[in-house]
């Protein structure tokens, strides 16, 4: 932790209490539809089987996760719907500073010298991500529910069916992988994985990261000035 | 029926209900064989046919008497065989006489001809009168042209509504097996026989067969497919009423030479032909049923033979059940609730018993009469039932014979279930039982019972093979068996439970019904599987196939010849003829041996209802008969009263028929037990056209009501475009169809058909009138 | 190893469903009584139960004239079958005879086989365990392949009494079906021989009396394009994604050890944009 800039322990809110719930539904139903359907991915996996109860138990988890898999958008419209449509304004707002990040981004994965391109609420990548994320559960609950009812689709939706749900696994796990990696074990991104769980975030952190929001919020009055020597621990 | 040039298919569907016959027919295809088939529905076998015909149940004589007179117009017959081989050169008696669809000889009241009204022309030694010409205008040829010279195409076709461009097309097509070298087969069953008409049907078929000359060649002759497959079985060993075992007849009390053994031989025996050699074959049986108690002095037993007066066929003991004149029945698989004509009826008639004894493989609707799903209140029934399980055949050892006249012999394969025994042991205990109980009665009516032999072993079970010894029949002077019928002696000293079959087992250990060698030893006869009666002949009447002088027709259909090197007759097949006869001697061509002149009957004066098959509409029928002014056959018997309503044709317009289906077999009381097959054909379903659906506003799959005045039933609609309506008269009439085999009990079940058809029989057999009967149809809601 | 085929000839067939039967028997496959279906067919497709089927139907061609059309409907056992492609255990398989299995050990009851066969003969069936919990099982027709081991034919072709089915090497049958074909072509014009290429030809091959739409055949069917794009691109594409991302972030995690050792670095420099 560094010494020289703020109180370590100062914390903003970051999420809505809705968007955590949302957040950790969607996580963990992904969690547990990825691992109730890795053996029909990968028959390396087949020995998942007898632990998840037999196929048909397997099939019927995935089909029970499918369910929370969907709710979380409900969760977070209904109880934070102003935090939701937010989020959607943002991810259809790109700027100049959007497209700096991605090569800044790429330096500080690797742990290079990289400098902060100037973010909003949702920084480039997390808007990548979210949009990624959105397409692909789309394509894959789109194409899940005619599998999961063949009688009522046309036998061509459901044969695409397999086809999109496959691409759109693929696509997700390959974003999600790099979304857990980076809140998880990078460790320049580690207060934010904190922030999804409890909502808050170190001030300094969401500062430095989301530097317009952070500036915004301070203007109206939410958010301490972290400037201000009062807030400053050690100085 | 491979080797046939075209077979004619009528009154059957061989493609749904005898299908390994079909086999047969496919090979006679792919060797470029032409089917024809003829049937109010469009079946599967007139799927797999070159040619179909519709026409309205009921008129199989309009329909092939148009057939002769075209072969006769147009000169497509085969005259050598018919002059030679048949009686149309015969000149009959005057006094013969057809008019307005009555012979001479009709007794009004009685219902009966006096057939010495249809007698031949004899020569003072007793030969017939013969005109080779075929000129003579009383000799049968001219005859019989001038009677069928009334079933011109217009009027042929206006009675059975077949379309005329499909009607010439059957003619054309069938009547070119009159060429020599081509022979032509027609395959009929049930549909042809279970009519009023039903004898004179089958009589009308043979009539042109012999006209165009295809009896007695390979992929000729008229092939009955048996309802069952032991159907010849049952009637060679005497099953039918008015036959003893071997078709000896009966002695009736209504004759009076009957009266002794002599009497009725003298009276049945005719001078010529084989049947001369009948006293043998009765005598030789009095003694295989009497044994030691048929000698000289008692006339070998026959006054233990009963001799009724009555017709014992199944309607008629049916309603003498009805009219409670029957104590008690057995019931040896059988199902009349459900296979029986006027089923309600009969399924009344089985409350007035005493006692039933059933003997089968399931409880069916029949020994199920009783119960409260079978619409009876058990209150009011006093019948005692008793149920007997019985084995299936797989269960048992013995023998079925086809309508090839093939006696095989079935092995065990598996053990019988429970308290099930074979028929024959159940007899057979009841039998040693009964005698037992029986045997101090001074009774006389019990004699005969007493002095029957029963030799075939004191166990609870028979030996079979002292029955299939007991058959062929010893000679019981040496007490070897005989070699064949030609030993039976009408002496006493010799026995054989069934003559025809006589030779089957000629000597200890030879057992030819045993026989499976599956060697082919010229012409696909394989004389080595089984065996064959008479002699183990396989065509009948093969000396038809050849010419008078000796020699084959045709190379092609040749099957037997004479060789004068070896004089004798040689061939493919065992002759059926006297092996050593040359053509030149006497009866040197008479073909048809069993015949009293050696030849076959186009003029037949021994039916009970004419020498020529005539047109008479069915019992119910939709229109008037255009050929003459009698409706009915004025030789059937009617039964009037609740026991046989008749129906009429302006509250049921609608023709009906009855049929089977591949899967279901009879009453179904096997088959609908059967999971497998009771999936393939699981509901009772009426077939008919589209227009009557649209007039009655049924749909397919509707269910719907149809009645009769004997009945009604609730079923399935199939609203197919392979039944038509026809056009009889140029009036539309509307036929359907349905399967008969539907009753409540088993996997398969469904409303009785037999609840719709009446209790009329045929002149001749009393075979009842399931094929053609009035209806009415509507939809249930 | 020489290839077999089951030959149907259906101008042949009598419709007497002997094969239907005999499939049940050899299999052991129970009864499934059906509703009436207004004709004579017992039901109306192959079912996990009913392996084959007869089917029964009226047509009229192009005269106007009825035809009374049977055919015994089973699985085609394809050279290049959609159903072994999708299937995600491996269960499905060709055999050295060419046909086409299922493995029931390995099935897991997904149903991938039922949507994708382009001849829709492939279906589940449900069974309970002996706790009385549900698992589903994918069923078809094996051609009799445990027969085939021992020497012997298919139970419905040995059973078939006209004729209609014959069972032979693929050199043998195909000529067969042709000469067949020459024969019938003038009572049925429309008539062809039904071994469609779409799926590399099939191991049941028909001689049609009508055209395979008549019968509720696809004309040209084919592996559907979705199995291909899924199976041989899209799986295949993502399990190297899967692998691509793993190895970056392996890599990232790595560099990051290598050159990131004290931690924020960004902020030390980079980072201050805003200071």
């Amino acid at each position: 932790m560094s010494k020289q800039h703020v109180k370590p322990d100062m914390q903003v809110k970051r999420f809505s209490k809705a968007f955590v719930w949302a957040h950790a539904i969607n996580a963990l139903s992904f969690c547990a539809l990825y691992i109730t359907a890795l053996p029909m991915y990968i028959e390396f996996f087949d020995w998942l089987y007898p632990i998840l109860g037999g196929p048909a138990n397997a099939r019927l988890l995935h089909r029970i996760f499918a369910v929370t898999f969907v709710s979380p958008t409900v969760i977070y419209l209904i109880f934070d719907h102003k935090g939701f449509f937010h989020w959607m304004k943002e991810l259809v707002t790109w700027k100049k500073r959007d497209l700096e990040f991605f090569t800044e981004f790429v330096k500080e994965l690797f742990g290079f010298k990289f400098k902060h391109v100037k973010q909003t609420f949702f920084n480039a990548g997390e808007k990548m991500n979210s949009i990624l994320q959105i397409l692909c559960a789309v394509m894959i609950i789109g194409s899940g529910f005619p599998m999961w009812f063949p009688a009522y689709f046309p036998r061509a939706v459901v044969q695409w069916g397999y086809f999109f749900h496959n691409v759109g696994f693929g696509l997700a796990i390959a974003v999600i992988v790099g979304h857990i990696y980076l809140s998880v074990i990078h460790k320049n991104s580690r207060p934010g994985y904190t922030g999804v769980v409890t909502g808050k975030v170190p001030a300094w952190w969401a500062k430095e990261h989301y530097t317009e929001w952070y500036e915004e919020e301070e203007k109206k009055g939410n958010f301490p000035n972290l400037d201000d020597p009062k807030h400053k621990k050690g100085a | 029926m491979q080797h046939t040039d075209c077979a004619l298919i009528i009154g059957a569907n061989p493609a749904e209900n005898h299908p390994i016959s079909f086999r047969w027919l496919t090979k006679a295809k792919e060797s470029g064989g032409k089917i024809i088939s003829v049937d109010p529905r469009y079946t599967r076998t007139s799927a797999q046919a070159d040619v179909y015909a519709s026409l309205r149940s009921g008129t199989d004589i309009p329909f092939i008497g148009g057939m002769i007179k075209y072969a006769l117009e147009n000169n497509l017959i085969h005259k050598e065989y018919v002059v030679n081989y048949t009686n149309a050169s015969f000149i009959v008696k005057e006094g013969y006489d057809f008019n307005d669809g009555l012979f001479s000889g009709y007794d009004e009241a009685k219902r009966v001809y006096d057939k010495t009204k249809w007698a031949i022309e004899s020569t003072p030694d007793g030969k017939p009168v013969t005109d080779p010409t075929l000129t003579h205008p009383r000799s049968v040829f001219q005859l019989m042209k001038k009677h069928y010279s009334r079933y011109d195409i217009d009027t042929v076709t206006t009675v059975t509504g077949t379309p005329k461009d499909d009607y010439l097309k059957v003619c054309k097509t069938f009547c070119e097996t009159a060429k020599v070298g081509k022979a032509g087969t027609i395959m009929y069953a049930m549909g042809t026989t279970q009519h009023t008409v039903g004898s004179q049907n089958v009589r009308i078929y043979a009539i042109l067969q012999l006209l165009l000359g295809n009896i007695g060649l390979p992929g000729g002759g008229i092939n009955a497919m048996r309802g069952e497959s032991n159907v010849q079985g049952s009637t060679d060993f005497g099953l039918l009423f008015d036959n003893l075992t071997g078709y000896l007849g009966v002695p009736k009390a209504t004759v009076p030479e009957h009266v002794t053994l002599k009497g009725f031989l003298e009276k049945e025996t005719p001078k010529t032909g084989y049947w001369s050699n009948k006293p043998k074959f009765v005598v030789s049986l009095l003694k295989a049923w009497y044994g030691a108690n048929a000698t000289a002095a008692n006339e070998f037993g026959y006054q233990f033979l009963p001799k009724g007066n009555k017709n014992y066929s199944h309607i008629n003991l049916f309603k003498a059940m009805y009219n409670g004149e029957l104590d008690g029945a057995f019931l040896f698989g059988t199902n009349p609730v459900v296979g029986g004509p006027n089923a309600g009826k009969e399924k009344e008639a089985l409350g007035k018993l005493k006692w039933l004894v059933a003997i089968d493989l399931w409880e069916t609707e029949t020994s199920a009469f009783w119960q409260k799903e079978a619409g009876s209140n058990p209150a009011n029934i006093n019948t005692e039932v008793f149920l007997l399980p019985a084995s299936a055949s797989f269960e048992k050892e013995g023998s079925v014979s086809n309508s090839s006249r093939w006696m095989q012999y079935r092995w065990k394969a598996i053990e019988s279930r429970g308290e099930a025994r074979p028929d024959l042991d159940i007899i057979h205990e009841l039998a040693l039982k009964l005698k037992k109980m029986y045997a101090n009665s001074p009774k006389s009516a019990d004699k005969p019972f007493l002095a029957m032999d029963w030799n075939y072993g004191d166990g609870e079970e028979p030996n079979i093979d002292l029955v299939c010894k007991e058959i062929n029949g010893y000679d019981l002077k040496t007490g070897k068996l005989i070699a064949g019928f030609g030993a039976l002696l009408d002496d006493g000293t010799t026995s054989s439970g069934n003559w025809i079959y006589s030779g089957f087992y000629p000597e200890e250990g030879k057992n030819k019904s045993k026989n499976r060698d599956n060697k082919d030893l010229g012409g696909e006869h394989y004389l080595n599987w089984s065996f064959a009666w008479p002699m183990n002949r396989r065509i009948l009447y093969n000396r038809a196939s050849a010419d008078p002088s000796g020699q084959p027709w045709s190379k092609e259909k040749a099957v037997i010849w004479w060789d004068a090197g070896q004089k004798k007759w040689v061939g493919k097949d065992v002759p059926d003829f006297k092996a050593v006869t040359a053509p030149t001697e006497p009866g040197g061509t008479g073909a048809f041996m069993m015949n009293k002149d050696g030849v076959a009957l186009l003029f037949a004066p021994t039916l009970n209802d004419g020498p020529f098959p005539e047109h008479y509409e069915p019992f119910e029928s939709p229109v008037p008969n255009a050929f003459n002014s009698q409706q009915l056959n004025p030789a059937a018997v009617i039964i009037e009263g609740d026991f046989n309503k008749k129906g009429d044709k302006k509250k049921y317009p609608i023709v009906a028929t009855t049929y089977r289906v591949s899967e279901h077999w009879q009453s179904g009381s096997m088959t609908r037990n059967q999971e497998w097959l009771s999936e393939l054909a699981g509901h009772m379903f009426v077939e008919m056209s589209e227009e009557l659906a649209n007039e009655k506003g049924i749909k397919n799959k509707d269910q719907i009501i149809v009645s009769s005045a004997r009945g009604r039933i609730k079923a399935y609609a199939m609203v197919t475009k392979r039944f038509k309506p026809v056009i009889v008269n140029g009036k539309k009439i509307h036929e359907i169809g349905m399967p008969w085999h539907y009753g409540y009990k088993g996997f398969a079940t469904g409303d009785t058909a037999n609840r719709l058809t009446p209790h009329i029989g045929d002149a001749n057999t009393m075979i009842p009138e399931f094929k053609a009967f009035l209806c009415d149809v509507r939809r249930a809601d | 190893m020489t290839k077999y085929v089951k030959y149907v000839d259906v101008t042949k067939c009598d419709g007497c469903r002997a094969c239907m039967v005999a499939c049940k028997n050899w299999n052991d496959l129970p009864a499934e009584p059906t509703d009436f279906l207004g004709s004579v067919q017992s039901h109306a497709k192959t079912t996990a139960d009913t392996w084959n089927v007869l089917q029964y139907i009226e047509h009229e061609n192009g005269k106007g004239d009825l035809e009374y059309l049977f055919r015994h409907s089973s699985c085609f056992h394809c050279t290049d079958a959609a159903c072994e492609k999708v299937c995600p255990e491996n269960a499905i398989s060709y055999t050295k005879y060419g046909s086409v299995v299922i493995d029931q050990d390995k099935c897991v009851g997904c149903g991938y086989c039922v949507q994708n066969c382009p001849f829709e003969v492939i279906s589940l069936k449900t069974y309970k365990d002996k706790n009385g919990k549900e698992y589903r099982k994918s069923h078809k027709c094996t051609m009799c392949t445990d027969r085939l081991e021992e020497g012997l034919q298919p139970a419905c072709v040995t059973t078939c009494h006209t004729g209609a089915m014959e069972f032979g090497s693929k050199e043998a049958m195909l000529p067969k079906a042709d000469k067949r074909l020459s024969e019938i072509k003038g009572r049925f014009p429309n008539a062809n021989i039904y071994n469609p290429q779409g799926v590399g030809g099939t191991h049941t091959v028909y001689v049609l009396a009508e055209k395979p739409s008549v019968y509720g055949l696809p004309e040209n069917p084919r592996v559907p394009a979705s199995a291909i794009a899924w199976k041989d691109y899209a799986q295949p594409i993502g399990k190297m994604m899967l692998g691509a991302t793993t190895m970056a972030l392996v890599g990232a995690f790595v560099t990051n050890r290598l050159f990131n050792k004290e931690g924020r670095s960004e902020s030390q420099d980079g980072g201050g944009s805003h200071e």
